[in-house]
């Protein structure tokens, strides 16, 4: 796409074609292209490809999990119940998407209209973020089509995973409602657009709360399991707050890395305003994650301090810690402190790669990699790598196809 | 059995929303850990020095279960050499409620026998942790689970300090949780012991009211001091549980988990439970707060504009 | 010890046994043989071949513990029970209830605060014990089947003989064949 817009593609963006006439729905669907183009544009793409290979492969496997059950693409472990789908859909998933909220804290809270080109992309990160979290959920539960019991059928309200149920579904209808705004300017439902507006503060604050309380629960979730996570990774008293301030760094590191991907990827679609504030605003991210990440990192040294588990430093799970510590947090930190003093948006791009790396190893250290450190270390059946691989990508497309669509990257150019 | 009503209430009560559920929860937690069990819930007493290794027990079980056939019979004893991943004994499945395990323990003339089930605590992890309420604690002492609710999330397992819930994964249209029900239903409720413990040849298991049991397993010990360890394990672990042991080989050396603590695991879960009603209470009026003050200034640089 | 833990992993009873006095011979100062059984439903009867293990046992207190007169052989017995008096009976199961498991035994040995051998075995772990720990010791059979044949019931209830699952039936069988 971005070959065919220096050829000089107008991508849709306002209701009128350049003749004057509206676009159809089908034709804003295609990109403003006619279909044989569209199917061109879709076969020439390398990326397209890949997905293409995934799906030959992985959609099998995933309709046979609902075929066959979990002991068909597990391992089917008693001790490990929980394996790469929950480990790392949603566990990992969700602080990566914890940039919605505090894009619209950032924004419509503390008024930082300067973040407003960006606030869409991360409310659509948010999003789909916890979209798929929950189909991840739903392809790990043993009986999925019973989602809703926790809400309607048999409550069980002091269990922390209820909190984690109840606020997941009411902070998606938050972030749907957050969104709508995009998909009605590209709708052209003005209305909708305008009653979110009135009530975009209570959306917001109700997203603060709603993300502190769950991303906290996601950690709380293994203050179940004193003995069984290793001490290193566990702390009865911080685990919570250790999640919630990772989920905080997280969210914005994946907005910077998500927003660079854009800017490589789909520049065909950004427009101006969006890419000169780009770097800009990725410093302006940098240095909040930066604030965030120094936060975690004393808390992490005050939770082992409380427990006292330095002596375990010195074991191999020591060792796996420090590395965990140092390339994902300590040298993130680093070079976000580097990349803001400099003003250098692309070493700040590399600190979120190597963010986004180390909350990803944090949990699924937690959930799996140091899970059970007295017992035995689990590899995922090679069926589940492949189903959390196909969920993914769907993820992938999803993102891709809504962000080339929608006014996410791009200001909608109202009629008139 | 005020706790129960207190439960119940809660269970009732809350169905509001989620926000005033989280506040509930956290009354739960302050109070969890101070609910010492019922007064005069049953319990077993597994005296491990009696045990032969017969799994007569095992096999009642399956019986009374009404599990599917074991894939080796119940007078095998080659089951004792079979070891999961890691190169740990066999754990109960989803086909055995109860298993025994040999222990070769050096010094010792004969190898130990030690058998495995639901250890029904007094304030269980699984029943804590679980989202849809499927478990129970009975008066009667048994940990019961409802398999018509579960939801499949397995966090039970996860929260379990015993390893012991297992899962149907090999079911696709109803997987559930598996695990020794202290039969219940057939047995328990209606005053009689469970299956295993009338069956055993050796008569390892006492059945008695859980405080009656922890005198004798105390006189026990001091009658025959050189024959026990002097530990009661399951008199306080993890918040005490209906099952309890005696070894006359130190726990830790026979499988037993040894560093669990005397605290419910959902005392480990209560520092976050608390703060959800600060959270819940202080956050709207901080950040509406936050709002207004940066607004302000919007408002007072939009007046300077204007002069 | 293979040979001997596999004769012990077969040892395993759902019987109660008792000791019917019918079915007793006796010999100088006991019985001779003792028909061990009427409750038995996965194993037939055993015959207790009496006046042999008195030859084998050092004395009566052994097995009877202060009943015979004699001083109990456990230090702790001796407390309470001195050598002297005869109890009426020294039937195994006059003390050790066969009903082990019942409404009216657990309420007994649980409810009495006055009761002091509550951990008492009943009648199936009175035998079980003793016989299987001086048989270990001693060097005696310690197989289920070594004392006791199992029947078919017996046999379905341990999934065993022609009730063996079908892939590995072969998995070694204990005690007796
Ligand atoms: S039936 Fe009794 S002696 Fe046999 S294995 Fe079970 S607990 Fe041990
Ligand atoms: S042993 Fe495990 S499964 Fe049983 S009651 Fe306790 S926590 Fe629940
Ligand atoms: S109590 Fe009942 S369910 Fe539990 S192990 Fe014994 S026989 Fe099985």
């Amino acid at each position: 796409m971005n070959s065919l817009k220096s050829q000089g593609f107008a991508p849709v963006v306002s209701h009128r074609k350049k003749d004057g006439s509206e676009w159809t729905v089908k034709e804003k669907l295609m990109l403003g292209l006619s279909p044989k183009e569209y199917m061109a544009v879709q076969l020439r793409n390398p990326f397209n490809w890949v997905l293409w290979a995934i799906y030959a492969v992985g959609l099998p496997i995933l309709v046979g999990r609902f075929i066959f059950g979990l002991g068909w693409v597990t391992h089917s472990s008693y001790d490990y119940p929980w394996g790469l789908f929950l480990g790392w859909g949603l566990f990992v998933m969700v602080p990566l998407s914890a940039s919605g909220f505090m894009m619209g804290t950032t924004v419509e809270l503390f008024g930082r209209k300067d973040f407003k080109s960006i606030e869409r992309l991360g409310l659509l990160n948010g999003l789909l973020g916890y979209l798929f979290a929950v189909m991840f959920l739903q392809v790990d539960l043993g009986q999925p089509w019973r989602l809703i019991y926790p809400m309607f059928v048999s409550l069980g309200p002091a269990a922390v995973l209820f909190l984690v149920a109840w606020h997941v579904a009411t902070y998606l209808s938050c972030q749907v409602a957050e969104l709508v705004p995009a998909f009605a300017e590209w709708m052209d439902f003005p209305k909708a657009k305008q009653f979110i507006k009135k009530i975009v503060l209570g959306l917001t604050v109700a997203g603060i709360i709603l993300s502190t309380l769950h991303q906290g629960a996601l950690g709380a979730l293994f203050t179940y399991a004193p003995g069984k996570v290793h001490p290193l990774w566990y702390s009865s008293s911080f685990q919570w707050f250790q999640f919630f301030v990772s989920a905080v760094f997280a969210g914005l590191s994946m907005l910077i890395v998500v927003s660079t991907l854009t800017k490589w990827f789909m520049r065909w679609r950004c427009d101006e305003t969006y890419l000169n504030n780009l770097s800009k605003l990725t410093l302006g991210l940098a240095k909040g994650a930066s604030l965030a990440l120094i936060t975690y990192l004393v808390i992490k040294i005050i939770g082992i301090a409380h427990d006292n588990d330095w002596q375990y430093l010195a074991s191999g799970w020591g060792a796996w810690f420090m590395f965990e510590m140092v390339v994902g947090v300590i040298l993130p930190l680093i070079i976000y402190t580097m990349a803001v003093r400099n003003s250098n948006a692309s070493l700040a791009r590399f600190g979120a790669f190597l963010a986004v790396f180390g909350l990803a190893l944090n949990r699924l250290n937690t959930a799996l990699i140091t899970f059970n450190w007295q017992l035995y270390q689990e590899i995922p059946h090679w069926r589940e790598v492949v189903i959390v691989v196909t969920v993914y990508a769907t993820y992938i497309v999803v993102y891709r196809a809504v962000l080339a669509r929608m006014p996410i990257l791009y200001t909608w150019k109202e009629n008139k | 059995m005020k706790k129960l009503h207190r439960r119940s209430f809660l269970k009732g009560g809350l169905a509001g929303g989620a926000a005033i559920a989280a506040v509930g929860t956290s009354k739960h937690a302050e109070a969890a850990g101070s609910f010492g069990g019922y007064p005069d819930s049953m319990g077993v007493l597994v005296d491990l020095t009696k045990c032969v290794g017969c799994r007569t027990c095992e096999a009642a079980c399956n019986k009374e279960q009404g599990l599917p056939a074991p894939d080796k019979s119940f007078d095998d004893p080659s089951v004792f050499e079979e070891k999961r991943e890691g190169g740990l004994p066999r754990r109960t499945t989803e086909k055995a409620y109860t298993v025994v395990q040999k222990y070769d323990v050096p010094g010792r003339e004969h190898p130990l026998f030690r058998k495995v089930q639901c250890n029904h605590c007094n304030e269980p992890a699984c029943l804590t942790s679980c989202f849809v309420n499927a478990y129970k604690k009975t008066p009667e002492g048994a940990v019961m689970y409802d398999p018509t609710v579960c939801v499949g999330c397995r966090t039970c397992m996860i929260a379990c300090p015993f390893y012991i819930p297992a899962y149907s994964y090999s079911s696709a249209i109803n997987p559930v949780v598996k695990k020794c029900i202290m039969c219940y239903d057939t047995r328990l409720k209606f005053g009689k012991p469970p299956a295993c413990v009338e069956a055993c040849p050796q008569e390892v298991m006492t059945f008695g009211k859980r405080k009656d049991l922890l005198k004798l397993a105390h006189q026990r010990i001091s009658e025959k001091p050189e024959a026990y360890v002097d530990h009661v394990y399951g008199e306080n672990e993890v918040g005490g549980t209906a099952w309890m042991y005696l070894s006359d080989v130190p726990f830790d050396k026979i499988g037993y988990d040894t560093h669990l603590g005397d605290q419910p695991i959902i005392s480990y879960v209560k520092e976050f439970l608390a703060i959800v009603p600060m959270v819940l209470t202080i956050w709207p009026a901080l950040f509406t707060g936050f709002h207004l003050l940066s607004n302000r200034k919007d408002a007072l640089k939009n007046e300077d504009n204007k002069s | 010890m293979g040979g001997r833990k596999k004769t012990l992993m077969g040892m395993a009873a759902l019987m109660l046994l008792t000791a019917p006095a019918g079915a007793q011979s006796w010999a100088a100062d006991g019985p001779g043989t003792v028909e061990l059984g009427s409750l038995a439903n996965h194993y037939s009867a055993v015959t207790f071949d009496h006046a042999m293990h008195v030859g084998v046992a050092a004395n009566c207190a052994e097995c009877h513990h202060h009943t015979t007169g004699l001083a109990p052989t456990d230090p702790n017995c001796v407390r309470c029970h001195e050598a002297g008096a005869q109890a009426r009976s020294v039937a195994c199961k006059d003390c050790h209830s066969d009903k082990r498991f019942s409404a009216e035994d657990l309420e007994k040995t649980g409810g009495n605060p006055q009761l002091y051998h509550k951990g008492k075995p009943g009648l199936k772990g009175a035998y079980h014990q003793k016989c299987l720990g001086c048989h270990t010791t001693m060097g005696g059979p310690t197989g289920c089947q070594d004392c006791h044949t199992r029947n078919d019931q017996g046999d379905a209830f341990f999934h065993s003989g022609k009730y063996a699952p079908a892939p590995k039936a072969s998995g070694g069988h204990g005690g007796g064949h």
